[in-house]
Parts: C-alpha cells; structure tokens; sequence
C-alpha cells in the first residue's frame, strides 16, 4: 500500500498529457474493432469509460460533462470516492488541470477542471488509452519498459518505487 | 530476511527486492552481472567479445558461455531473416542484445541457487520473478506507456516468469533493421512475456527490429506472450498474456 503513494502522486500529473490525446473522430469505427478482445476484463465502473469517450467529442465546454458524471457518481458510489486535483499545467494548448477520482485505490474517473478551449487533433486509438487508464488502479511491485539511462531511471517509476529518489 | 539493492551494472540500474535472501545473496548476484559485464561489453577492450572481433580467439579457445550467446544471437539472426542481427555491417560484433536478458536470468539463476524462492530483478526495465511477494499475489509487473513515462499500458502478473520490454520512448533513439541499415518503423512498444529473460529480451528486441510483421513473429514463439503497441498506438495483446486482473 505504500508504493501506492507515489504511483498515485505520479497518475495525477501523468493524467494531464492524456487528457491532450483525443481521437480523431474518423476512428470511431476501428476502435470497436480493436476493443471487443477487451470486453471481458473490464472491470472498471460504467464512470471510467465516461472519461475517455467524451473526449472525442466535438469542442465544448467541460462543464455538461462534469454534472453528467457527478450525476452517474451519486447513484453508484458516491461515498467511497475521494478527488486528488493534479496541479495546473501550461501546454502548448493551453493550461490544463485534472481531477482523478479514486475508489479507494483505483481510479474511477478523470475530470479536467480546466482545459483549453479546443480539443486538439492529434490522432491516439483509444485502446491503449483505456488499457492505460485501467492499469493506473493497479498496486504495482516493479515496471517493465526500457529504462537504459541513469538519469532516465532517476525519473522512473522503478526509481519510485525503488525508494531511491 | 530481505534485502532491496539498486546498482549500475552493464549501463544499466539494476533493481534486486529480495524477499528471503540477504545482502552476502545479492551481492553474488551482482558479482556475477559484473563479471558478464567485464567478459561480454564489446566496449570494453579486454572482453572475450572484443578479443574475439579482433581475431585473436579462435572458436576452440571460446568459453562455453560466449558459445551459448552466440548461438542464441545466430538463431535469432536466422529467424528474422537478419532483422536481429549481433553484426551490423560497418560495425564490430555486438552481442549485448542477447547478453543483457542471459546475464540477467543467470543473475536469478544465482539467487534461486542461493536458496531464494522469493525475488524480483529488473535491469533496466527488464524483470525476472520468482515465487509471490505475498503468499497467493503475483509479482505485479506494470509496463511504462510508450508515451508517458510515469504512466502504465497494462499490468500483468507474474510469478516464476520473464518481463522484457523493447521500445523507443525518445526522440533521435532508434533500432536497425539489420536487413537495411535502417532505423526500424512500425512498432513503438514491445512487451514479452516468457519462462526466461534471455528468451523474452531477445524476443522482444527482434520483434521491435522486424516492424509490424514482428508482431505476429513474435506471437508465434514458443512460450511467449505479448503485449505490442504500434505507431498507430493499436494494441496487440496475445491471449495467453497474464494481465493482471485490479
């Protein structure tokens, strides 16, 4: 449980560039396509996949989105979740800040409490999107992934969770 | 007892969390991941590696370890029809492809001799796991995103297995296809699961260097599990990999 900590410290701060990835809304076919092999791990609430899917679509404003998942929260599990708030960030699309709501551990949604007026167009397939955002709940002991620097590794999460940092 | 220990070794930092072993255990461990790194770096001079690129060991004169690299550095030629490739024309021989994961799986080796039943090593995002950390839980081996450093793309769990993942997460790195010479295309994140990291490593390193057709090579070994995300970041994910289920 401690090495949650800096895992879910990370996730909130790390959740700002995802909130930037937005998929092209020409994909929508493939993304069923490539998410049905998904279908049976799905453990997350309805709420997570709120997230992600809203995202895609046309440029608007945060707000409608936010009471559409407070309302989905209130008859689910309102009592179990707490909100971490990420700090504010400038990107070159313009200043963004999440809110990641956890149940207990895992997170159950992803709010941004600001975000640029326009949605930006880079291409991302959702899926690993999705299976990103489900792997942030976990309680992990080690990360594959190629960490060849010393200073690399000195911003790793394996640094993290190796305590020497 | 247990003993947690990061060190440089081979370039890289090398994680040891053992969880029934102590500090005399883990030092063998490294010793000998520093004795690999001594007999086998083609940057250092003295090497067996080196010697032999300069001709000055014949193959009788080899020790059985080079021997053994080398082979698997040969099979892996051959099956990727020279996309892996341990001699990359204009270059001198390179077999760190292969020694990194072998020396590290021997490393476990070493611990497991040692009488551990109970660890995980990970050099450089590379993993190797042994037993549970706690009785009925799998090592929970999280895969760094292929974009976000501090992020995940998946977890699986893991218990006596390998974790070896290839991948390009920074601007001006690239890996060649041996057939061309040129930066490889097509695969931004390649994960492999398998019993042995010498196996998952290279697995996963010749995947990377053979594109997308790689993806479907790299479903086809023996023992191996993938978990692949392409330029289009489009997940390809084999049944029988052991996603952690949180």
């Amino acid at each position: 449980m401690k090495r949650a900590i800096p895992v879910l410290a990370l996730s909130v701060a790390g959740l700002v560039p995802v909130w930037l990835y937005s998929p092209a809304s020409g994909h929508e076919g493939e993304i069923s396509e490539v998410a049905a092999p998904e279908a049976q791990q799905q453990t997350a609430p309805r709420s997570t996949q709120a997230a992600p899917k809203s995202t895609g679509a046309a440029p608007k404003t945060t707000q409608p989105r936010q009471q559409q998942t407070t309302q989905q929260q209130t008859t689910q599990q309102q009592a179990q979740n707490r909100s971490v708030s990420g700090p504010a960030v400038n990107t070159s699309e313009g200043t963004v800040q999440v809110q990641v709501v956890f149940q207990g551990t895992k997170i159950v949604d992803v709010k941004a409490l600001r975000a640029p007026n326009s949605n930006p167009t880079r291409t991302a397939l959702p899926l690993l999107r999705e299976s990103a955002l489900k792997a942030q709940s976990a309680d992990i002991d080690t990360v594959s992934g190629a960490t060849a620097t010393s200073e690399g590794y000195k911003q790793s999460l394996q640094a993290a969770l190796d305590g020497a940092r | 007892m247990s003993v947690r220990r990061v060190d440089h070794v081979m370039g890289l930092p090398i994680s040891v969390d053992l969880r029934d072993g102590d500090a005399a255990l883990a030092e063998r461990a490294f010793a000998w991941l520093r004795e690999a790194d001594a007999r086998f770096s083609p940057f250092k001079p003295g090497s067996e590696v080196s010697r032999l690129d300069r001709g000055e060991l014949t193959g009788e004169e080899l020790s059985p370890d080079l021997v053994e690299v080398l082979s698997l550095c040969d099979w892996y030629e051959q099956s990727t029809g020279g996309a892996f490739t341990a001699r990359l024309p204009g270059r001198g021989l390179d077999p760190c492809a292969v020694v990194k994961g072998w020396a590290v799986q021997r490393a476990a080796d070493v611990l497991r001799e040692g009488g551990a039943t109970s660890f995980c090593v990970n050099a450089g995002g590379d993993v190797v796991t042994a037993g549970e950390p706690e009785p009925g839980k799998p090592w929970r081996v999280g895969v760094r995103h292929p974009d976000l450093a501090d992020r995940l793309s998946v977890v699986l769990g893991v218990r006596d297995g390998a974790v070896a993942t290839s991948a390009l997460y920074e601007r001006g790195q690239h890996i060649l296809d041996g057939r061309t010479g040129q930066p490889v295309t097509g695969l931004i994140s390649v994960t492999v699961f398998s019993d042995d990291l010498a196996i998952a490593d290279t697995t996963a390193t010749a995947a990377f260097a053979l594109g997308r057709e790689g993806i479907g090579w790299a479903a086809a070994q023996e023992g191996c599990e993938v978990f692949i995300v392409d330029e289009d970041r489009r997940v390809h994910s084999s049944p029988g990999l052991p996603v952690h289920i949180c």
